[in-house]
């Protein structure tokens, strides 16, 4: 009895120091806090920015230590305290940051500066408008960005973020094994039809999943483009503007399409709970003919296919062309992320826009493509860079951090100075400046979103997922559960649920010429 | 009043024990309550609390109005008692079976292992699910296969989705469950079973006379506790498991409150729903101990 009551008195004792040690490290990770929000110099800012899934930053222990912020802070003169977002709270992290008036002096929004991270911020004129900004202190912003970027992160008339610009915005291409494609005798398909004869042979090669799909369409959406009936995007049909599912028939074809894929076996049987780790480990472990993805990661997966199946062969091919001789995946957005400066900033903005149009000089290319000299790469006598593309993980995981995520305003297409060194990534560049610049398809979009959207999300697309509703019905299409004239009353029912608002709103926008933004035609 | 102030003075000691307990609820609990007028508002946190601009009952009209409403509310409702039903009633019977397990090395060994899922996040829980029900390589189907049952796609049929929600959900918790009532059934006296022994009783007698009327009190205490959770189903435990086309019989109003609230800025509209679910809650708990304590005499309050 006396040893047990010991015993809680031991317990108690130790919960104490726990939690007196858990508080005491809140404590003093607060003070820290405040400090670093105070700007002791006058190219001290802050700035918030989404982990977007980075390897490299999500390990970090303390991103504001390494030594590529240490040296950006050298070259461009500036004291900068990262805050980190993470990647899958995003939305939630953001608004409470900005609820709660703890908003560092920059803040990393997504493609425009309209949407919901930002809460409406721009519209109360709690960010700052650049316009006069830029054109003082920016002459590389204006000279390198182009105006399709700048037109994304524009309202009202003003520009309110610096943009992480595309400049090709078809990202997405077709691959296929190529060793298997030799094995079956076949050419390089270029039409549907084509292709459904090459996944036909893949199936009889004992290829698990002829073409991978994935959850919600995402990356599995190729032949929604070779119709032209991406269901997540929007045209102009019959005077009015709608959804392309509603634009004609073309949206049966492709359901059909998918339908037979199902059916043959050739269309992973799972696809509507596959996930992206699942898609993913399918391709790695050789068990998919062809498939959809961006194809900057090409290379890398290559050489991860090759460790399962050392014959591996990928290409990046046309992607199959529909009735219309044309195909492709869905076209990004001009903008990937953007920068906005919070209104009450106590820093000079100056400061900031020098900051960012730094970054688009050759000294910042430089380090942003190759790193610190002398360590990760040396210049030769005649002023050249030695740099060897890294074969290690964690280097490859350093260089991609550095090319993509601390490089806040650049080219997003790809990063030419590492794709140079290389065969492969000579290989890459052809294929994006050749292949991936003729096709695809756009839509006209809207910013901000149209209204009805935000109250009825499950007739809402996402950027490259349609809606819940006509998913629904589509997946029962697909499967069999339904015949293909069902998706009239899917369409029925979109309409229902809001859907007939979303097109009066979108006619009456596009009519107005009220943040429309019409296909893109010409790169 | 004066004798609200005597019984304060003369247990002075106990009310100051329970000050930091009073003062929690307080401040964590009642003072949020305020937050909940911006149900009437149309709420933009740029402009904060005092700037928003007042508009009665326009959100509550909105949310009426909306064409999915009474969906959600039937999901919500329906899966709230399914697990009211079988999640309330598989810990009792966990427990009794449990009780009858002679060797005790065994009963520990079983109640360690029934506790275990307890700990496990429900991201790690849907991945098993998920697992499980797979058409091709899951155990379920693989079993259903070896009877000659074709596969079923589980995840992606919504008549499913409402089994498997709750489902989950029990095994994650019945184990957990036991624990409240196993402590009550070591409290029953031994001397009670060895009378009824003597009378001839055998073990079913047993429980039926002796161990679930002396549970019955708190039964009647963790069912009112469960009731007053009541629409306060949880978010990630639903979320995890919905995919579009589940969706039509698994949304509930936590999921929706995330989606068109956190994920679309609609503060006010969906603190309004929020405020129409405790509210329903509410008026379930009262009228629950009413009939409760008209029937048994134990309630809450």
């Amino acid at each position: 009895m006396k040893n047990r009551k010991w015993l809680i008195i031991l317990f108690l004792v130790m919960l104490t120091a726990i939690i007196a040690g858990c508080t005491d490290e809140k404590g003093s990770e607060e003070t820290k806090g405040e400090k670093e929000n105070e700007s002791t110099t006058d190219n001290s800012f802050s700035i918030a920015m989404r982990t977007l899934g980075t390897p490299y930053v999500e390990s970090h222990p303390e991103i504001n230590d390494d030594k590529f912020v240490k040296e950006m802070e050298r070259l461009s003169n500036t004291d900068i305290q990262i805050r980190l977002v993470p990647h899958n709270e995003y939305v939630e992290r953001m608004t409470l940051m900005l609820a709660s008036n703890d908003v560092p002096d920059v803040l990393q929004a997504s493609g425009g500066v309209l949407g919901p991270e930002l809460a409406g911020g721009v519209e109360a004129e709690a960010f700052l408008p650049l316009d006069d900004l830029i054109a003082e202190h920016g002459p590389n912003l204006l000279k390198k960005i182009p105006q399709e970027a700048w037109d994304s992160v524009t309202y009202d008339g003003k520009i309110y973020a610096i943009p992480d610009f595309l400049s090709n915005p078809s990202r997405r291409g077709t691959a296929i094994r190529m060793d298997l494609l030799k094995q079956t005798g076949l050419d390089v398909p270029q039409t549907v039809d084509e292709h459904l004869e090459v996944l036909r042979a893949f199936k009889e090669l004992g290829v698990e999943h002829p073409y991978q799909g994935r959850e919600k369409f995402k990356y599995s959406d190729t032949f929604f483009g070779a119709f032209d009936a991406f269901p997540y995007q929007y045209e102009l049909y019959e005077g009015q503007v709608v959804p392309k599912f509603m634009a004609g028939d073309k949206i049966k074809d492709a359901l059909t399409f998918y339908n037979t894929l199902y059916k043959e076996g050739l269309l992973s049987q799972e696809f509507l709970t596959t996930q992206q780790p699942e898609y993913r480990s399918n391709i790695i472990a050789g068990k998919v003919g062809i498939w959809s993805m961006n194809a900057e990661e090409v290379n890398s997966w290559e050489q991860e296919i090759k460790n399962n199946v050392p014959e591996a062969e990928i290409a990046i091919i046309p992607s199959p062309t529909g009735p219309d001789g044309k195909g492709g995946h869905y076209w990004y957005g001009s903008t990937t992320r953007s920068f906005v400066i919070n209104a009450e900033t106590k820093v000079d903005p100056a400061v900031i826009i020098k900051f960012f149009d730094w970054q688009l000089t050759e000294e910042a290319e430089r380090f942003f493509t190759y790193g610190i000299e002398d360590d990760t790469y040396t210049l030769n006598e005649d002023g050249t860079v030695n740099y060897e593309v890294p074969e290690d993980t964690n280097l490859l995981n350093a260089q991609h951090y550095l090319n993509r995520w601390l490089w806040m305003v650049k080219d997003s297409t790809y990063t030419q100075g590492i794709l140079e060194l290389t065969e492969e990534g000579q290989e890459l560049l052809r294929v994006f400046d050749e292949v991936l610049i003729n096709e695809g398809r756009d839509s006209i979009q809207f910013t901000p979103p149209l209204e009805v959207y935000s109250s009825h999300p499950e007739i809402s697309p996402g950027s490259d997922t349609p809606s819940d509703i006509w998913m629904t019905g589509a997946a029962k299409i697909i499967l069999g559960q339904e015949p293909i004239d069902h998706h009239d009353k899917v369409i029925e029912e979109w309409l229902n649920k809001g859907g007939t608002q979303a097109i009066e709103e979108a006619t009456e926008r596009y009519n107005n010429e009220d943040g429309v933004q019409l296909p893109r035609t010409n790169w | 009043m004066r004798k609200t102030r005597e019984a304060i003075l003369k247990h002075k000691a106990l009310y100051f024990i329970a000050l930091p307990g009073i003062l929690f609820f307080i401040v964590f609990k009642y003072i949020p309550i305020i937050g909940s007028v911006i149900a009437f508002q149309e709420y933009n946190i740029f402009k904060g609390f005092w700037g928003s601009p007042w508009v009665g009952w326009s959100q509550f009209e909105k949310m009426f109005q909306y064409s999915d409403f009474l969906r959600i509310l039937k999901n919500t409702m329906l899966i709230n008692f399914y697990d009211l039903i079988f999640g309330f009633t598989a810990p009792i019977l966990l427990a009794l079976m449990l009780n009858e397990v002679r060797k005790v090395l065994a009963q520990r060994i079983i109640q360690t292992v029934v506790y275990m899922p307890h700990f496990l996040s429900w991201v790690i829980i849907s991945g098993v699910f998920i697992g499980l029900l797979s058409p091709s390589t899951g155990l379920i189907n693989t079993l259903l296969n070896a009877i000659g049952v074709d596969s079923v796609y589980f995840l992606a049929d919504e008549s499913y989705i409402r089994s498997i929600i709750v489902g989950s959900g029990m095994w994650r918790d019945t184990g957990w469950g036991t624990i409240i009532y196993l402590a009550a059934l070591a409290g029953i006296n031994p001397q009670l079973y060895e009378a009824a022994e003597i009378d001839g009783a055998n073990r079913w007698q047993q429980t039926w006379r002796i161990t679930l009327p002396t549970l019955l009190p708190t039964i009647m205490m963790l069912l009112l506790l469960q009731i007053g959770n009541f629409l306060d189903f949880g978010f990630e435990r639903v979320d995890v498991f919905l995919n579009p086309f589940n969706r039509e019989n698994g949304e509930i109003f936590d999921t929706y409150i995330y989606k068109a609230g956190l994920l679309n800025n609609q503060y006010s509209y969906t603190t309004a729903i929020g405020i129409f679910k405790s509210v329903v809650g509410l008026i379930l708990i009262v009228g629950a101990n009413f009939v409760s304590r008209r029937t048994t005499g134990s309630s809450l309050y």
